[in-house]
């Protein structure tokens, strides 16, 4: 009954929200636009079998050749390559970064997120001012639909301070200036975006072959959204001729068929006893059979193939034969990994199959390895352990957080060396790094199934990290609905009574949509985790927003015209990766929104949207944990309300901590940067962004001056502004 | 002669525009609140949404009654609200905020409501 609104209820309910809701103190996040399920009446389509069914677009043969601009270098093939192994490794300057440095993306072989400066503290904080913005010229230029949020973490290492822009230019910048030093052209096009044009970071790497003073042993290495890897001289910026072909190698090859902007590199590619390990993002909901997840080794030294992990061909560790490609489909990694030169490992956090919202046609070797942490020889790309986050995933519950290495200490005083693994589920897992084994416990509880989807069924379990304080919230109530008024707050609350709910892991349906809560932006997303060793102090931000998604007969989803990316008829926002997705060649498309009132573009759910939270990992207690972000930029109708209440945001992007006693953290889309004192949780200092702050900060120190930098590039699907500024801070009673 | 009240000045233009207003908003609670009720949730929505648009039909009509009424429902809202989420500050703001604040205006109209009953009544018995 109902189902369908009248435009002329829309128009009263809307102006009933205005009125009612003008002189409200309406605080409210502000998140993505998306299509809205369609609600019931959405035709159940009765297989559920793996036979793909006909659908209204044509689309390339999988088995495709790929055609001429896929591989943006255009560099040559060469024959396929046996598996080899990597040139020996001198140590690099992330396994003991010098005091003043921030050498990687986590800044250390740990990625701890953890500086040991300590000129800023809270007590000196007031006189944290603006140093210097640099521009990295990369944003939309005018007609082009806005795909960036740089979310770029600069390194420094010694004079130098390196980054990336948003379509993976590289240059070195003067760290007390922020003058350009060099500036590399990446000559990257507009069609290479996929979702996002992204550079995490850059890659800082000294040679064991090329002398010191030569070109080229100091290297700065990138992998970009066009599927390269890019090493250049770290003093120059001029590409090493002795890295693959010319400075790059192609990641395209042995891939199959693929457009531009469905297979890309935005996360650091680490290197591990001098292997570079490569794995990519695949743009999501396109279709079953999408390029490859294959996980990869390159030599540092060279670019030359070493080795591949490809899910559907387990054992076979070399390059594709001639006309055949790595097997497609499968789970794809698209996280920062973390390498382990010790034991001789790569962590990789793994996504879903392709086509995330329906696991049928999933092989049982997937099936093992989805939504997991699975530890990788780099010797051999054969993994050594898995453990899986969630069981047949169906909800795009993809790890993106980095994982975080720590020595854990048993009650009994022995030390076991551990891996922190946020999860978007907001269950943060700790694991023994020699085996996968969990270090807290976990336990296996009953999930709901068989689910509702025909011949789909849900696993009976998922696990749970029971030792670690829980990222989240308890499931949601009618009575958590919220509103500006009683109207459209009745309006959620008629959502949430519309829409499947059994609490976490309600089973994807077709009938009517379902709640998806924690949302597939977390709990904890690739902003990742900080954890001081000394104090045993980890801190992490995150989400709180559920989503409303249902599955749609392929008729349905021909008619709302969703259609894959290699698609020929597609256009760019026909079926975005985040939003609704074709899933070609399965009987079902995705419709996925976040659950709001799209009239008002507010959160169907209470506030706060977005958590930060200090755990004390010796006795693995909540120290304390608050609402970050502020309602400043924010409220009903897109409009910000300029009131500096802290509602408590979405947020992307890492927080940083200082043994001065200070937290960073920008992400929320208040854009602002943001410091915690450390033992009180007490907001000290802030300061308004040119643009939103989903990146993570860091801090260096150069001539014995601090300085905190925050790429503020935004995030187009946070609907916060984009510039192409880098925001440089620094005491400015120190000179 | 009509049901409705004629208005007399600001006052009496004021006290119909916000009878309007409250029926207004009480009907999508009476729509939606039905709807919710039949699957399940909460019955407070249609309760309430009927007696505000009552409340908002008899202000029409000039009858003090149906400000009472309304002033009635939103101490009852209130007393719903407190129930439901307690001395929540988040909790409170949609389910109380705009109501009360409508309350504000409507006890404000209860002297043109009197007035208007007044003249009614008295007209009411000269021509009886």
């Amino acid at each position: 009954m109902m189902s369908n609104h009248t435009p002329i209820l829309r128009t009263l309910l809307l102006g009933a929200t205005i009125i009612a809701g003008t002189a409200g103190v309406s605080a409210l996040a502000q998140v993505p636009p998306a299509d809205q399920p369609p609600g019931n009446g959405n035709a159940t389509v009765s297989p559920g079998t793996p036979t793909p069914p006909q659908d209204a677009f044509s689309a390339p043969s999988p088995n495709a050749p790929q055609a001429p601009g896929v591989n943006a270098a255009n560099i040559p093939d060469g024959p396929p390559a046996e598996p080899s192994e990597a040139t020996p490794m001198v140590e690099q300057v992330t396994a003991n970064p010098a005091h003043d440095d921030w050498p990687g993306y986590g800044r250390d072989d740990r990625a701890t997120r953890f500086s040991p400066l300590d000129q800023i503290t809270p007590s000196n904080i007031g006189h944290l001012k603006r140093a210097f913005i640099y521009h990295t010229g990369s944003k939309p230029a005018p007609g082009q639909v806005n795909k960036w949020a740089a979310e770029t973490t600069p390194i420094k290492v010694g004079d130098g301070l390196y980054m990336c822009s948003a379509m993976n230019d590289m240059m070195r910048i003067d760290p007390a200036t922020g003058k350009e030093v060099w500036h590399f052209h990446a000559n990257e096009k507009y069609d290479s975006i996929p979702y996002t044009a992204a550079c995490k970071a850059v890659v800082y790497y000294t040679s064991s072959t090329v002398p010191e003073g030569e070109h080229c042993h100091h290297r700065i290495l990138e992998a970009t959204l066009d599927e390269r890897l890019i090493e250049v001289d770290s003093e120059d910026g001029k590409v090493c001729e002795g890295f693959g072909w010319h400075g790059m190698v192609n990641l395209m090859k042995g891939m199959g068929e693929s457009v531009p902007g469905f297979v890309a590199e935005t996360a650091p590619p680490p290197i591990v006893n001098g292997a570079i390990i490569t794995n990519q993002e695949i743009l999501d909901g396109q279709r079953r059979w999408a390029p490859s997840g294959v996980i990869r080794g390159y030599d540092a030294e060279t670019g030359r193939f070493l080795w591949a992990w490809d899910v559907n061909r387990p054992h076979e560790h070399g390059e594709p034969k001639e006309g055949e490609h790595y097997s497609r489909g499968t789970p794809n990694s698209w996280a920062a990994m973390i390498g382990d030169n010790a034991l001789g490992l790569v962590y990789v956090p793994t996504g879903n199959s392709a086509a995330d919202y329906y696991s049928a046609m999933r092989s049982p070797e997937e099936n093992k390895v989805s939504s997991a942490v699975v530890a990788i020889d780099v010797k051999t790309g054969e993994p050594r352990w898995v453990f899986q986050t969630v069981h047949k995933d169906v909800w795009d519950y993809d790890i993106g957080s980095q994982p975080t290495l720590m020595d854990f200490t048993r009650p009994d005083g022995s030390s076991v060396p551990a891996l922190i693994m946020p999860t978007k589920r907001g269950q943060t897992f700790v694991l023994d790094r020699r085996t996968g084994e969990p270090v807290l416990p976990v336990e296996e509880r009953p999930a709901p199934s068989p689910g509702m989807v025909p011949g789909d069924t849900r696993a009976p379990t998922q696990p749970w990290s029971v030792g670690m304080p829980r990222l989240g919230f308890a499931p949601l109530k009618e009575t958590d609905m919220w509103g500006m008024s009683p109207i459209d707050q009745l309006y959620c609350r008629l959502k949430y009574r519309r829409a499947h709910y059994v609490g976490e892991f309600t089973p994807p349906s077709i009938d009517k949509p379902w709640l998806e809560y924690p949302g597939y932006n977390g709990g904890s997303d690739w902003g990742s985790v900080a954890y001081d060793e000394k104090t045993g102090i980890l801190i992490a931000n995150w989400n709180n927003t559920p989503m409303y998604d249902q599955l749609v007969s392929r008729k349905k989803a021909d008619k709302l015209g969703l259609m894959p990316v290699d698609d020929p008829n597609y256009k760019p926002g026909g079926g975005g990766a985040e939003g609704a997705g074709a899933m070609a060649e399965t009987p079902y498309g995705i419709v996925v929104s976040p659950f709001w009132d799209e009239y008002t573009g507010m959160m169907c759910n209470r506030p706060p949207y977005g958590m930060i939270t200090a755990i004390d990992m010796h006795t693995q207690k909540v120290l304390w944990q608050h609402p970050l972000g502020s309602a400043r930029a924010n409220g009903p109708f897109g409009l910000p309300t300029h009131l500096p209440l802290t509602i408590g945001t979405p947020n992307n992007g890492g927080p940083v901590i200082t043994a001065g006693g200070l937290i960073f953290v920008a992400a929320t889309t208040d854009n602002m940067i943001h410091a915690f004192d450390i033992h009180t949780g007490r907001e000290v200092w802030n300061d308004v962004l040119p643009g939103g702050g989903q990146a993570t900060p860091m801090t260096y120190e150069y001539k014995g001056k601090q300085y905190v930098a925050i790429m503020a590039g935004g995030h187009h699907f946070m609907m916060t502004p984009v510039t192409d500024d880098l925001v440089v801070y620094a005491l400015d009673n120190v000179n | 002669m009509s049901a409705f009240m004629k208005p007399h000045g600001a006052a009496g233009w004021a006290t119909l525009l916000l009878a309007v207003i409250i029926i207004l908003l009480g009907l999508p609670l009476v729509y939606m609140g039905a709807e919710l009720a039949f699957l399940g949730g909460s019955l407070y929505y249609l309760v309430c949404g009927l007696a505000v648009t009552v409340a908002g039909v008899l202000m029409a009509m000039g009858r003090p009654v149906g400000g009472l009424l309304y002033l009635g429902a939103c101490a009852f809202t209130w007393l719903w609200a407190f129930w439901e989420v307690g001395l929540d500050g988040w909790g409170l703001l949609p389910r109380v905020f705009g109501p009360t604040l409508l309350a504000i205006g409507v006890a404000l109209c209860l002297p043109v409501l009197r007035r208007a009953e007044q003249a009614r009544t008295t007209h009411v018995r000269e021509v009886a």
